[in-house]
């Protein structure tokens, strides 16, 4: 097989049903990046250690960076782009963002889209995690920047807006 | 005051939240063409043959060159060593010796794999140690011929690049009047900084021109060195930079810069150039390991006579900015505490293994870590308590460093001892740590002291209003994270015209469109650059009330500006808005437009005091007191630390949030530095070559940090402002050495402190 030759992968990409021409060897970060032009998602190692490359696949963080393409046919697909409704203006940035923001959690913001979507799927199996649990899902995130702290204050305050 | 002091958010967050931010790797632009490095595969050799015939040959491939094709001229910042390829003799592991251009990075990639090298290997220099042990090989054979920066003789000799001295010739003779010499020996690794986004270049060759865009901590320092290894004026070069996605020093020189501005040109198309993770870890330019030699005399009643300080440390392969570093000793012996004389020697040595260069706190990290090592163990061999030594033995207000500059306001590093006191009564501490020991599990307490500087070089601004009363920073200051440019500035000028801070934006850095400014180094940005931008401002003001004034048939004295709007004093009613003030001064004398520019005059000293120094004072310095608790698990080595309380002075925290980011960041660093992080180095080679082997910091890692903002606004800085950003990483690997060394009671000195060197210095007490 030389690398011209294509395969046709079927899946859901932030919401909408794609049919992707792509390598059969390419990974998942590669066909996000460098064929739907979502460079939201960050290369960072490449080789699954950073977490700048998380997405999510059926809901779960995964590493796109080692993630073949083929593994994702007929699954749903969510990017740091499809966390927020990008028609909706000025208000377009959802409560989790917003709280980075708020608690000055970004810096180079290099590992923040993949670190948001590690949070977002902590949040949506866990809406009120205990700071230890914040840390440990952030285990395969790495931030040089922030010392982490003021992050795990953000989560923790959507966290407790969310709390009943 | 309304923007100052207030936490601003930053004017990229969205961006960067949204996933919108463009970082130098994500750019891309027509006709692109991908290019790739071979670099050497061994830390020293002989290159016999290079062969890129097939690689030419390869599906894609546009060019191929070594350097035979380019010019190949040593260039360097202090010492002209470095060339672009190797060409007869590998000086380090991953040193380039051709470059391929192809269609994509794979088939670049590909190519590569197909040039025949034949390489006679040769045992490395590996360690400073032995590159200057007596016959050793000579890293570079040819290097007495090398030039350096305005032919300044840094005392080079066999492998060593440069001696920094300082010796009052008193030295000797107080050690014979000693009761007492305390010696000791603190060694250091190095130390990668692991940001996160990998060097990159987009090179483009118009109209003889290049430009290149970059994500670079210093646009400037790029355009004069690519201009320097091109041979090529500097009128010739513009760098346009992009969201940074993490530097701490390691893109401050050039990287890949001048090899996507060489392909460029030949190709005549633009050639983008990513690292790939492990050429970023095997070339990046790490903290340099060394070992420090500290002896004290003392008299009986804890009195320094003397100090004699020995510092070695590995250059690597080549220069890079070391001999400024090397300078950096003058500063941290002899200028917080009373050591009676000093004399002081700083050397660097080239080895075969990858350059060493700037990391967050150059040098500061080790040589404050010996330097309090030594104050610890000065007090337990007379017996004295810790920190009530170290508080007898602080220097006062006035008190001269080695190049004899005064320290003026040295009594903040005091006061900072008494906030820690506040917060963590010391005899508390230790009782808590005595009492929370046991067989498994010791606790111990280690307080640390640091002096650091603020950057002085020099910065511009222009500051424009726009027609909608908004305005525009011009700058080619640069954010590597810190929010420097992003809150910093913006804040400064706001507050300067009386606007909310979402009224002013700031340009990413183009060195053809902004003045100077010397980078995101040394927390120069919000003082240096925010000072330009304070005085630019304020002429901007200035503008405004002249405008204003005459529109308003008003005294301009009788003038004031609030959220946007030039009323007359006591006139509520009567007031124009900015935009109003903007579009009337475009039609008349023109847009309100003004430059400024600052450079920290270098504080008074006495060059004959030191010999080789590059880096000659030590402007704008700021106060540190960390203080520290860990538990050490005596079965298994492992340190926790329970506690850690800082007192930093920061002369104004222009953004408080953004301040707490970088203490806190810096601390991580500094415990990654202290307990986990691992760039070993055997035969030339890095050991740890992914991020899984090397020990970042996660987030379960870190502790609570306790921080103390102390402000004593500098008249200079804007508002008050002195650096921030640095120093919390500077005495991090100190106190907590002393505090595992408390806890064990076993002197640790040296670092990584792991398991097994707790447990290796465990059970060297119980023979």
């Amino acid at each position: 097989m030389t690398a011209d030759q294509k395969i046709t992968v079927h899946c859901t990409v932030n919401g909408e049903a794609r049919a992707l021409e792509v390598e059969p060897g390419e990974t998942l970060l590669r066909t996000l990046r460098e064929r739907l032009w979502l460079t939201g998602t960050k290369e960072g190692c490449l080789e699954g250690e950073c977490g700048a490359c998380t997405v999510l696949v059926d809901d779960l963080p995964v590493d796109a960076c080692i993630m073949a393409i083929g593994a994702v046919d007929g699954r749903n697909i969510r990017t740091v782009e499809g966390l927020s409704d990008k028609l909706s203006g000025e208000e377009r940035m959802n409560p989790l963002q917003q709280a980075l923001l708020d608690h000055a959690a970004v810096q180079c913001g290099f590992c923040t889209p993949g670190l948001l979507m590690t949070l977002t799927a902590l949040l949506e199996q866990q809406p009120s995690p205990s700071s230890e649990e914040v840390e440990a899902a952030l285990a395969g995130n790495l931030c040089r920047c922030t010392g982490y702290r003021q992050i795990v204050d953000a989560v923790m305050a959507v966290a407790g807006e969310q709390r009943p | 005051m309304t923007a100052v002091g207030a936490n601003v958010q930053r004017s990229d967050g969205a961006a960067k939240v949204l996933g919108e931010a463009i970082f130098g790797v994500d750019l891309a632009v027509a006709r692109m063409l991908h290019a790739r490095l071979l670099r050497a595969p061994v830390a020293a050799g002989t290159i016999r043959r290079i062969d890129t015939t097939a690689a030419m040959a390869s599906d894609g491939v546009h060019d191929v060159i070594t350097g035979a094709d380019v010019r190949n001229e040593r260039a360097g910042v202090a010492v002209f060593d470095n060339p672009l390829f190797a060409t007869d003799y590998i000086a380090y592991e991953g040193e380039p010796i051709a470059a391929v251009v192809a269609d994509t990075p794979e088939l670049a990639e590909a190519a590569i794999g197909k040039i025949e090298i034949e390489i006679d290997e040769v045992a490395p220099v590996a360690t400073p140690e032995q590159a200057l042990s007596p016959g050793a090989r000579l890293v570079h054979p040819s290097w007495a011929d090398f030039g350096t920066i305005g032919g300044i003789d840094f005392g080079a000799d066999g492998n060593m690049v440069a001696e920094i001295f300082s010796d009052p010739g008193d030295v000797d003779a107080a050690f014979e009047q000693a009761d007492l010499v305390v010696e000791g020996s603190y060694s250091t690794p190095r130390q990668y900084q692991a940001y996160l986004e990998p060097k990159m270049a987009l090179a483009t060759y118009e109209g003889g021109r290049y430009t290149v865009q970059v994500s670079h901590q210093y646009p400037f320092r790029a355009r004069d060195r690519l201009a320097q290894v091109l041979d090529v004026p500097k009128s010739a070069i513009r760098i346009v930079g992009h969201h940074i996605g993490g530097g701490f020093g390691a893109k401050l020189d050039l990287g890949l810069e001048p090899y996507a501005a060489v392909l460029a040109r030949r190709t005549g198309r633009p050639i983008k150039m990513v690292n790939k993770p492990e050429e970023e870890r095997l070339t990046a330019p790490c903290r340099e390991n060394a070992v420090v030699k500290i002896r004290s005399a003392l008299r009986n009643d804890g009195t320094i006579l003397a100090q004699d300080v020995d510092v070695v440390f590995d250059s690597g392969a080549y220069a890079n900015n070391g001999p400024a570093g090397a300078s950096i000793p003058m500063f941290m012996y002899a200028s917080i505490y009373r050591v009676g004389t000093a004399r002081i020697r700083s050397r660097m040595a080239y080895t075969n293994t990858a350059p060493t260069g700037a990391f967050r706190g150059v040098s500061g990290p080790y040589l404050v870590f010996a330097a309090e090592r030594h104050m610890d163990q000065i007090a337990n061999e007379l017996g004295r308590d810790r920190r009530e030594y170290r508080l007898a033995t602080l220097a006062a207000d006035g008190h001269k460093m080695r190049n004899g500059q005064a320290l003026e306001e040295l009594s903040i590093l005091h006061k900072a001892f008494l906030l820690v006191e506040e917060r963590a009564p010391w005899a508390e501490q230790i009782r808590d740590a005595d009492n929370a020991s046991n067989g498994e599990k010791l606790r111990g307490v280690g307080i640390a002291a640091a002096v650091w500087l603020t950057n002085p070089q020099p910065g511009q601004a222009t500051v424009k209003l726009n027609e909608d009363g908004g305005i525009i920073i011009v700058t080619a200051a640069t954010d590597s994270g810190s929010g420097a440019v992003t809150t910093g500035l913006r804040q400064i000028a706001a507050e300067c015209l009386g606007l909310p801070a979402d009224r002013v934006a700031v340009t990413m850095p183009d060195t053809d469109v902004a003045g100077f400014d010397a980078g995101s180094q040394g927390s120069r940005t919000t003082h240096v650059a925010g000072r330009a931008v304070y005085d630019a401002t304020a002429q901007v003001r200035q503008r405004v009330l002249e405008t204003a004034a005459t529109m308003l048939e008003a005294a301009k004295e009788d003038l004031l500006i609030e959220d946007g709007v030039v009323r007359v004093a006591g006139v509520p009613d009567m007031g124009l808005s900015l935009a109003q003030v903007a579009m009337a001064a475009n039609f008349s004398q023109g847009p309100i437009v003004a430059t400024a520019s600052y450079t920290t005059p270098p504080p008074p000293h006495d060059p004959a005091l030191t010999k080789g120094m590059l880096f000659n004072t030590w402007p704008t310095p700021t106060y540190h007191l960390h203080l520290a608790e860990v538990e050490v698990d005596a079965v298994t080595g492992k340190v926790s630390v329970e506690r850690y309380v800082i007192a930093q002075e920061v002369g104004r925290a222009i953004n408080p949030d953004a301040v707490m980011g970088q203490v806190v960041g810096g601390v991580a660093q500094g415990l990654g530095y202290t307990l986990w992080e691992r760039m070993d180095i055997k035969d030339g080679k890095y050991v740890q070559r992914n991020f899984e082997t090397h020990g970042l910091p996660l987030a379960c890692d870190m502790p609570k940090i306790e921080t103390v903002l102390m402000e004593h606004p500098e008249p200079a800085g804007p508002y008050g402002a002195k650096g921030a950003a640095e120093p919390s990483i500077v005495p991090v690997a100190a106190v907590i050495a002393n505090a595992v060394s408390d806890a064990i009671g076993a002197p640790i000195d040296s670092i990584p402190i792991t398991p097994e060197a707790v447990l290796d210095a465990l059970d060297g007490l119980d023979q």
